[in-house]
């Protein structure tokens, strides 16, 4: 500052300040900083800061099998700081001659809802608000317009006369446009033809959800919620470890039991067996019978060639 | 206007800005952190993988009272019950019957015989039409004798829900169920069901009503 500005003609300081222009300056200050701290009070409801360790986190290809024992306990330890239970993650490698298919019976289907929950119970999904995987759509008998669909029916007895259900989930796409998309290659799809996410590695940009023609995609906007007693501790580092707010999931075919070799767990608790899952790489799968014996097939929305890895199907 | 009134006014106008971000955060302007409405947890039939009903092999399998099977306990050995029919040719059940049958085999009740299934000599047993006998917890291949494609289906996994292991091993086994697991034999259309509850929407922005769009 300027001396010759100051009229007083009091004490200058060394740096040409004098006191009252330091008083009026350090109370404006104070003031300032003050309210700058109140208005970051939202930064202080943070729950899920990173740490270090999970902030310096590899990519899932680059983790060594040490890392990613580490990074494994990580999450085991944050799991149970958080829910009172020690989970056991394991990460899971795609099976050599495997590649997984799906096929859904549409003449089966009574559109129970059945799949929904059980799938939310197996995969660690929010409570509040919702996240469910699969979307069953109640159709018009002789149509499969999309504009018709609707995911809200609630009537007294299902299945309704007039009408046929298709649940709809992760597709599994063959060419799948959410991964072309994503900018930091937090997802992408295994050779057993399961399209993943690492969760750590998503940035929550939201793209795939928006370039997914099936709205198979959901998004945490929120912290999600689940019961203590309600987590399943068998878990998968890209399948159902528990996600972050901010994060994308879906259907990852039941990644902790499917690469075990067990059956996912919408189709094991299907009241009507109208789903079918297995290798197609091998033809006395059953998934191998269906597709060489039974007659119609749709690939849902099959003119995007995404080329689904999921099958609806009809028989007599 | 010189340097100090300068920052002055800066320093003052950002505290200003500051102050009413802070003002706007307490005040809940954005609507940040409301309270959500609570959704009731879903109720545990809609996510155990219960069958429609319990055959007789698996009463069987988890030692469940059989005396109901036991048909000699009422009916005489050697003695083959009668059949009665109404007016209309329609079976009659009989009153001991009629709280577990309901004769609905076969669309126009074409299938209305007991002994189109079930061995007259020995009711404890069941027959196919060629006259191969089986026991009850064998039903699936007295289905299988009329429902031949079903049957193929059924046995190459196709019909019917399989579970445990796609990848069956030695000690990794694929389950199976067997047609009465979900059928009744007497009335084998799988009954209407009340469905699980739709989803709850973050922000509800319409009511769907009952059976619309028709």
């Amino acid at each position: 500052m300027n001396s010759s500005n100051s009229a007083s003609g009091a004490v200058q300081t060394g740096d040409g300040m004098n006191r009252r222009s330091f008083l009026r300056a350090s109370a404006v200050l104070t003031t300032g900083l003050a309210a700058l701290a109140a208005s970051l009070k939202p930064l202080m409801e943070l729950e899920d800061f990173p740490t270090a360790e999970r902030f310096m986190q590899k990519y899932y290809t680059e983790l060594t099998p040490t890392e990613m024992d580490k990074v494994l306990k990580r999450i085991a330890d944050e799991t149970e700081a958080q829910y009172g239970k020690r989970p056991h993650v394991r990460d899971l490698k795609p099976m050599d001659g495997v590649e997984f298919a799906y096929c859904l019976n549409l003449t089966r289907c009574i559109g129970c809802r059945k799949c929904v929950h059980a799938c939310v119970k197996e995969n660690n999904q929010s409570r509040n608000p919702e996240i469910q995987y699969i979307r069953v759509l109640r159709l018009p008998h002789g149509s499969m317009d999309m504009e018709k669909a609707e995911h809200h029916y609630n009537p007294e007895k299902v299945p309704e006369p007039g009408f046929f259900n298709m649940p709809v989930q992760c597709q599994q796409c063959k060419n799948p446009p959410c991964v072309k998309v994503c900018p930091v290659h937090a997802t992408w799809t295994d050779t057993d033809g399961i399209t993943v996410i690492d969760y750590d590695w998503c940035i929550g940009c939201r793209y795939c959800e928006a370039a997914c023609p099936y709205w198979a995609r959901r998004f945490n906007f929120t912290k999600p919620f689940i019961p203590k007693d309600k987590l399943n501790p068998e878990m998968a580092y890209l399948g159902n470890r528990p996600r972050r707010q901010g994060v994308m999931e879906k259907c990852h075919f039941c990644i902790q039991r499917t690469r075990d070799g067990r059956y996912p767990a919408c189709l094991e608790v299907c009241p009507v067996g109208a789903r079918k899952f297995g290798n197609v790489l091998d033809p006395s799968s059953e998934v191998g019978t269906i597709l060489r014996t039974k007659r119609v097939f749709i690939q849902l929305k099959e003119e995007l060639g995404t080329s689904p890895r999921f099958f609806y199907y009809f028989d007599v | 206007m010189n340097q100090n009134t300068k920052i002055t006014v800066v320093v003052g106008a950002l505290a200003v800005a500051f102050l009413s971000l802070a003002a706007g955060f307490w005040a809940n302007a954005w609507g940040h952190q409301e309270a959500r409405e609570e959704i009731p947890l879903v109720d545990s039939q809609f996510n155990t993988p219960d069958t429609f009903r319990q055959s007789y092999a698996e009463l069987m399998r988890i030692k469940a009272d059989l005396s109901d099977f036991d048909c000699y306990a009422c009916h005489d050995k050697g003695k083959p019950p009668p059949i009665r029919y109404d007016k209309n040719h329609n079976i009659v059940v009989p009153q001991e019957h009629a709280g577990s049958i309901v004769m609905a085999h076969g669309s126009h009740d074409r299938n209305n015989l007991c002994f189109n299934c079930h061995d007259e000599q020995n009711l404890e047993l069941l027959q196919t039409r060629d006259g191969k006998q089986l026991k009850l917890f064998e039903s699936t291949r007295l289905c299988g004798s009329c429902h031949g494609p079903t049957y193929r289906d059924w046995d190459a996994g196709v019909h019917g829900r399989t579970g445990g292991f796609w990848d069956a091993k030695p000690n990794q086994e694929r389950t199976r169920l067997n047609c009465v697991d979900c059928h009744n034999p007497h009335k084998p259309k799988i009954p209407g069901r009340h469905p699980a509850p739709p989803p709850h929407m973050l922000h509800p922005v319409r009511q769907v009503e009952h059976a619309t769009t028709h």
